[in-house]
């Protein structure tokens, strides 16, 4: 291993969106110190939304400056290694920090001026807090390295202990916050203790290292590995919220603020999901697949629990009353799905798992974020967060519903929606690697959870509401809405540009594995 | 030549369809403007028709054909597109004029009804999927126009769906369809199977079959292909045995039994065969079966014709009979003498359709048992139905003599026999007109009757429609093969057979002349048939009982299996469901025993879940 390179300044460009990132966090810290106390803090919420839109700004140029790799004569590389390959700058990462950030934008942007003061005292920590929350999730999605990859989840972890609890005055809040901060704890404690035997039986933290390592780690050490890999799959279970790892997530989405919940749904669980990529696809799926059963037992238990979560998900959100709650046991089963590709495809690799994964993780985020906003309205008009809440919602407000029945259907699953075609894709790559009892739960559990969403169309239309007046809507949430739901009909309708995109600039070798950086 | 207006052929279904969208989108609350709207549009798409049909009239005009990659899987690719050529650019001036006639007629006929911008919604859409049918240069954008003009027709037939008659004949225009539909559909599947590169074009479908003997696709599945696809041509153009739809179909208002039930639709089916003319002309049976069942079903309407005492009723059977000619003519190989007879026949038979829908308006009644001596008060009506009923009754100088003519000396030249069959059908056809026509303009008026001329918005489409049933014929006469040279590009097929012309004017003359015998003079009493032969009268009033014997072959037994199912559905289905919602139900119960607030016991089901997996993964190494 060379020496550990030191920071350039020519490196900052790289590191540029995250750098502005944690600039504008500092800055507004300050901001919100200094400001008087009668100015609005939607200032700050405003200001939050510029660096996530500068940030991203960066994020697109590198993309852009990144080879695609298609053509040899290009020289352009197709990834950028920095400091000593513990961060790498590559489609894998980019991409899903553009997913990220724009979550995190539409979630900053839909709550300002929905978020009420009596509910968040600390309304401007509710929006820069976003801001280093985002950038650990994005340290997540492009480390090379098991030190930088935990010091992504802790600053993500945390920031979102602290967002939990915004709800000062809310009692189910703290007790939200503090359960949160116990179970990311064994989280964390789980994926360290694994991570600190592959650091023993490696001798490296550095993925290129790990996987040279691995080879003679197999041979005289595969108990210890088998520890090492379950260890880290109950952390990521936990951090994931999959079944039996789930129980938190549902006081935790209840007591935290709407946004939040919205931000623990995607970004959170995104950029968990980006870790687990990096990390397994790194060190499980490179071990030796002659004489040891290790890399299928790992990816036997993926599928587990995949299987675990879609069923458990689904099957609770049916007695669920309360929307956020419900939400939380839909995020359960939808992280099943989300983990599939990555659970089945190891094994017999076919080159379409990341785009798979993608999609649906946009798809589910533009219609988590939609729904979320949705509730959000409604929460702040009647402070009612059960599923009776959208009662008569026709009436009140028409095109709301039309397009929160619209976000239902890709939360179901049901054509034409970008839900549906992420489901379709995943299950199609279950048809593909002949894993057909993974499909097959995929579909029976899909067909159970129509039963939950439809249940909120019935309210909607076919129940009256105990208030008739037409509910007040404002206009970022309305904006955040109506673009959720465009997204979720345009991925349904033309997937094709999007997938062709991503397979454009994203290939296995160069962006997935790290072994020749 | 110049093909500028062709480029825009996109355009004519885009104006109804524009007139739907409006009509839909603006509600109930503009009746008025509403009809106009729906009016103006196919009168737009019927300018741009004409303009199409005027560049392309010289005859050596270009097809002209545009198509676009509409799904692509892989490697396989569906095209939709349009093309225009002489076929198209006929039937899209039939069925923009005879709709915009149709749509100027209802504004004086459905004038008091409340839904009356509803009504001109559903013609609009349906005029828009007849244009883009006909526009189709492709099977499967044809089925699916097929199918949106069978929905309309559904919608239209059963505009009054107050009246239980009219939801029922409806639903059965609907479910009798559906039988030919998925013929048609199995046939677009095969083709698509075995169609080299998997096309679907007409043109292509065009250029495998007609060099067959290439031996691209085997005659056996050419035959089914063929069979199939008059399987739906049959249920669409209401033959035997899928007849028994249209006449019910007679509930719907009476514009629209002219514009869909006489005109344009049901000779859909007509324009599918003489469009994949070339599937049909490599198979000898797939030939031999459409002439006999458009010879069959010809007589066999006809006769049915001359017993019925409703007025639309019998111009129902008529439509039926007159669809059987040009199933006749294209199965003895007579592209010309179908499309020919297709074109007169939209025009007299519209003609009648909306002369009868003007008695109605005027009498409010449909059984010609109770009209007489209309004449009289309705001049204009009844001169218009007069020239209409001689042009379908085949006089000449009127368009129904010439076109029948073609399709007579083709089947002459080809079978003696459905030649004979023709002519006696012919003869059947004059003497119902001749009934229909003397019982209700002739005669002495029925008291109470304060018949009164149309308004001049209904009777303008009559004259405009009558002059066309004179002189359209014109366009293709013995003497003169314009028509069939323009539309097939070959010679002339049309020769002049002396021996046809006279017979088949004769027929239609005798026929005429034994109606007025029976019904103005007097001389043959009206129950001579009936007292000698009662039985007879009444299987033909009954209409050869085939509904009777569809209830007991079809309906019944189809309802037995549907109670069967209804109880398997109650009993094991739902007990399943009742089972595993009960289970789920359960599952759920226990996660939320989980979840009961206490962090302690997550952690511990975390523990106790990876304590789990790890024994059952690990752990099944080892037994």
């Amino acid at each position: 291993m060379e020496a550990l390179q030191t920071l350039s300044w020519s490196d900052t460009w790289y590191l540029a969106p995250e750098l502005v990132l944690s600039g504008f966090a500092i800055l507004l810290v300050i901001l919100d110190l200094l400001l008087p106390k009668r100015i609005n803090r939607n200032v700050i919420g405003w200001l939050t939304l510029v660096g996530l839109l500068v940030s991203a700004t960066f994020v697109v140029l590198l993309m852009l400056s990144l080879g695609d790799g298609t053509d040899p004569a290009d020289s352009t590389p197709e990834f950028y290694s920095l400091l000593g390959g513990s961060y790498r700058i590559d489609d894998f990462g980019n991409l899903l920090k553009l997913v990220f950030l724009g979550a995190s934008f539409f979630i900053v942007f839909s709550s300002l001026g929905t978020v009420r003061d009596t509910d968040v005292p600390v309304k401007a920590e509710l929006y820069y807090l976003v801001l280093p929350a985002a950038l650990g999730a994005m340290v997540m999605s492009s480390s090379g390295d098991l030190i930088t990859l935990f010091v992504g989840l802790e600053l993500l972890s945390i920031t979102t202990y602290i967002l939990v609890a915004t709800r000062k005055r809310n009692r189910l809040s703290s007790e939200a916050a503090f359960k949160y901060v116990v179970m990311g704890g064994v989280a964390s404690a789980f994926i360290l203790y694994g991570m600190s035997f592959l650091y023993g039986l490696t001798g490296g933290t550095n993925f290129a290292f790990i996987a040279q390592g691995l080879g003679s780690a197999i041979e005289n050490f595969e108990a210890l590995l088998y520890i090492c890999f379950f260890l880290m799959i109950a952390g990521f279970a936990v951090k994931l919220a999959l079944a039996p790892f789930h129980v938190w997530a549902a006081d935790v989405y209840q007591g935290a603020p709407t946004p939040v919940t919205a931000f623990l749904a995607v970004v959170a669980k995104g950029a968990a999901f980006a870790m687990l990529y990096r990390i397994f696809m790194n060190s499980a799926f490179l071990t030796p697949a002659d004489g040891s059963f290790l890399q299928k037992d790992v990816f036997i238990a993926l599928s587990v629990l995949a299987a675990a979560a879609m069923i458990v998900g689904t099957v609770g959100a049916l007695r669920q009353k309360n929307v956020k709650r419900l939400l939380a046991l839909s995020g359960v089963a939808n992280a099943g799905i989300l983990l599939t590709p990555l659970a089945i495809n190891l094994t017999e690799m076919h080159a379409s798992l990341f785009s798979e994964f993608i999609y649906f993780l946009i798809a589910y985020s533009f219609m988590n974020i939609g729904a979320f906003s949705v509730l959000t309205i409604l929460t702040r008009d009647s402070g009612n967060e059960s599923i009776s809440g959208f009662a008569g919602l026709y009436h009140r407000a028409p095109w709301t519903a039309v397009a929160m029945t619209i976000l239902l259907c890709s939360l179901a699953g049901l054509p034409v929606t970008g839900g549906f075609m992420g489901k379709l894709l995943i299950l199609f790559g279950t048809f593909q690697t002949h894993t057909y009892w993974l499909g097959a739960v995929i579909l029976v559990t899909t067909v159970i959870s129509y039963a939950v969403y439809f249940s909120f169309i019935r309210q909607m239309f076919m129940r009256s509401g105990t208030v008739d007046a037409k509910l007040k809507m404002s206009v970022p949430a309305t904006i955040t809405i109506w673009v959720c739901t465009i997204v979720t009909l345009v991925l349904g309708f033309m997937p094709v540009p999007l997938l062709e995109g991503i397979d454009h600039i994203f290939s296995i070798p160069a962006d997935l594995l790290v072994i020749q950086g | 030549m110049s093909t500028f207006f062709a480029q825009y052929a996109w355009l004519v279904p885009v104006f109804p369809f524009a007139a739907f969208a409006i009509l839909t989108a603006m509600g109930k609350g503009m009746s008025k403007t509403g009809a106009w709207i729906g009016t103006i549009a196919t009168f737009a798409s019927l300018v741009l028709s004409l303009c199409i049909a005027t560049e392309r009239l010289s005859g050596n005009a270009e097809d002209y054909s545009n198509q676009f990659t509409w799904i692509e899987i892989g490697n396989l690719k569906l095209h939709a597109g349009f093309e225009v050529t002489n076929l198209s650019t006929m039937m899209l001036v039939v069925v923009t004029l005879v709709g915009f006639l149709v749509n100027l007629y209802s504004q004086g006929y459905m004038k008091k009804d409340e839904r009356i911008s509803t009504f001109f919604a559903y013609v609009a859409l349906f005029t828009s999927s007849m244009l883009a049918l006909v526009l189709s240069d492709n099977l499967l954008t044809f089925y699916i126009f097929w199918e949106l003009v069978g929905v309309c027709s559904f919608l239209l037939v059963g505009f009054w769906y107050q009246k239980p008659e009219a939801r029922a004949a409806a639903k059965k225009a609907f479910i009798v369809t559906r039988i030919g539909d998925l013929g048609l559909l199995i046939a677009l599947l095969l083709l698509f199977w075995y169609m080299p590169g998997h096309a679907l074009d007409f043109t292509t479908i065009h250029n495998v079959f007609d060099s067959q003997g290439g031996g691209a696709i085997s005659t056996g599945i050419t035959t089914l292909i063929a069979l199939l696809i008059f399987l739906g041509a049959v249920g669409k153009s209401g033959q035997f045995p899928l007849h028994v739809w249209l006449p019910d179909a007679m509930e719907g208002p009476t514009p629209i039994s002219a514009l869909i039930h006489a005109a344009t639709m049901v000779a859909a089916g007509v324009f599918l065969v003489a469009r994949t003319f070339d599937i049909f002309d490599a198979s000898q049976v797939a030939m031999t079966t459409v002439a006999i069942v458009g010879a069959f079903t010809a007589i066999f309407a006809a006769t049915i014709g001359l017993a019925q005492n409703d007025i639309k009723r019998i111009l129902a059977y008529s439509t039926v009979s007159q669809l059987g000619y040009m199933m006749l003519a294209l199965g003895v190989g007579s592209v010309t003498g179908a499309m020919f007879h297709l074109l007169t026949h939209a025009f007299f038979k519209a003609l009648l359709f909306l002369g009868a829908g003007s008695v109605i308006h005027s009498v409010h009644t449909q059984d010609i048992r109770e009209m007489g001596g209309l004449g009289g008060k309705m001049k204009i009506t009844a001169w218009t139905f007069g020239i209409g009923a001689l042009a379908l009754s085949g006089i000449p100088p009127f368009s129904g003599f010439w076109s029948k003519d073609a399709i007579l000396t083709a089947a002459l030249d080809k079978q003696p026999i459905l030649f004979v069959v023709g002519i006696i059908a012919a003869f059947f056809t004059a003497l119902y007109m001749a009934r229909l026509f003397f019982l209700v303009f002739v005669g002495k008026q029925r008291e109470g009757q304060h018949a009164k001329e149309s308004p001049s918005v209904m009777t303008i489409p009559l004259i405009v429609l009558a002059i066309l049933a004179t002189v359209a014929g014109f366009v293709e006469t013995p003497f003169n093969g314009w028509f069939g040279h323009w539309l097939t590009g070959g010679d002339a097929e049309h020769h002049a057979s002396g021996l046809v012309m006279v017979v088949s004017a004769a027929v239609g003359l005798l026929g005429l002349y034994i109606g007025w015998l029976m019904y103005v003079k007097g001389t043959i009493r009206r129950d001579a048939v009936s007292s000698r032969m009662p039985g007879l009268v009444t299987v033909l009033e009954r209409k050869y009982y085939i509904d009777e014997l569809y209830q007991w072959l079809f309906v019944k037994p189809l309802q037995g299996f549907g109670k069967a199912l209804e109880l398997f559905d109650e009993y094991v289905v739902d007990g399943i469901v009742r089972l595993s919602g009960y289970s789920v139900s359960a599952l759920g119960r226990l996660n939320s025993r989980l979840q009961n607030g206490q962090v302690q016991t997550y952690a511990l089901t975390a523990i106790i879940g990876i304590v789990i997996l790890i024994v059952a993964i690990a752990g099944r190494r080892f037994w």
